[in-house]
């Protein structure tokens, strides 16, 4: 609970108050490891804001997995375009751990928007910021040679080398297994 | 103020298309929000922002073309093609108001309907519905970039060529080849042997 507090107070000021009004829109959720939480087909209906454990989000190319996000606590995650459209998910969103997580659902989320300019505020904030950590991530992939982004995401997430399966962490950054293991060198201390 | 709406009439049209995707809005609460913009015009091949500038405008194309694109090592990188009722601008650097990582230059001679960020933070705070406007937009922003990226991850060089093309056949006539092959992230070559896939229809 306190790193959903922190994570909202990068945006606003949020009181006691504020805070136990925000937590009735949320559902506190619990799942088992490698539970699915949404498959293609299906409209998102929840965001997760994960309290502690470890989901990822992915699609399939052919038969290939190809994971666009992998979200530790303290993050947000969800099949977000399905989630904001109401179009069904080209993605699923799987716990890697067991996860625990505030979820807030589209019902949920329009209907606290509506109730203050705060909330409207607080929303059109977080908004920018999914914007932000997706285009800057678009833009360290198209700047950044594959060894480049291997240091800088192992420098950031030294913690994911031990919680993720190495393939995972390969396909989230679009480099190829054989590289990884290669790269992975790099990782140790001097 | 108001008297930019008669500089072209497809000003309200283009802008009011664009913001009835996100909400309905009246005329009158268009031009409201039309009074905290400005109309730019400005020559072909003007750069709006290099590398290393803070982008101060976000910008709706009125007439004419715009283009974003990133330097790597020497080399362009196109990573949008804006044309009449599109949005373009550094995104990152206008909303975090921090140096540009890209170019934003105009292709053709261009009218554009810019919004400073100060300008914005005034009509997100006065405008009725302002925050949630700027939310439904950003949202929208948001979701086309993710399909973009997941069509990209997807599709092959031939399918999106096609896709491409079959959806904006005009922009053969309007952008250089080569600006094209790298928007879609295919090889020059590549992309003038692909060429005979969408001749005369």
């Amino acid at each position: 609970m306190n790193n959903l507090l922190t994570f909202l107070n990068q945006f606003i000021k949020v009181s006691p108050e504020e805070f136990a009004e925000l937590i009735a829109w949320t559902e506190p959720r619990q799942f088992e490891k490698k539970t699915i939480l949404t498959k293609p087909g299906e409209v998102e209906e929840y965001m997760y804001f994960i309290t502690s454990g470890l989901v990822r989000k992915y699609f399939l190319k052919k038969d290939q997995e190809i994971i666009t996000h992998i979200v530790k606590e303290g993050g947000i995650l969800g099949s977000g375009e399905s989630f904001l459209t109401g179009e069904p998910s080209r993605y699923f969103v799987e716990t890697l751990e067991p996860t625990t997580a505030f979820a807030i659902s589209r019902y949920k989320l329009e209907e606290m928007y509506g109730s203050s300019k705060k909330w409207e505020k607080l929303g059109r904030v977080i908004t920018t910021q999914y914007f932000l950590v997706q285009e800057i991530r678009l833009m360290d992939n198209i700047r950044f040679s594959t060894r480049e982004r291997f240091v800088k995401f192992m420098k950031e997430n030294t913690d994911l080398i031990q919680r993720v399966p190495q393939k995972y962490l390969a396909s989230y950054l679009n480099i190829k297994p054989e590289t990884f293991s290669r790269l992975k060198h790099l990782m140790n201390p001097k | 103020m108001t008297n930019l709406i008669d500089i072209n009439p497809s000003l309200i049209e283009y802008a009011h298309r664009y913001l009835q995707r996100f909400m309905t809005i009246t005329i009158d609460e268009l031009k409201m929000l039309l009074s905290y913009c400005e109309v730019r015009q400005v020559e072909k091949r003007t750069i709006l922002v290099k590398e290393g500038e803070v982008d101060n405008y976000l910008n709706m194309v009125v007439k004419g073309l715009i283009m974003k694109y990133v330097r790597v090592k020497k080399s362009d990188m196109i990573l949008q093609l804006a044309t009449e009722g599109h949005v373009i601008h550094s995104e990152i650097s206008f909303l975090t108001r921090t140096p540009s990582m890209v170019f934003v230059e105009t292709l053709e001679p261009t009218i554009m309907v810019s919004l400073t960020y100060d300008k914005m933070e005034e009509a997100l705070d006065k405008f009725p519905q302002g925050e949630r406007l700027g939310r439904l937009i950003l949202t929208g922003m948001y979701v086309k970039k993710e399909e973009s990226r997941y069509y990209r991850l997807l599709k092959s060089p031939r399918e999106r060529f096609l896709d491409y093309l079959n959806a904006h056949p005009h922009m053969l006539q309007r952008v250089p080849q080569k600006y094209l092959a790298s928007y879609l992230n295919i090889k020059p070559e590549t992309f003038s042997r692909m060429k005979h896939l969408v001749a005369k229809q």
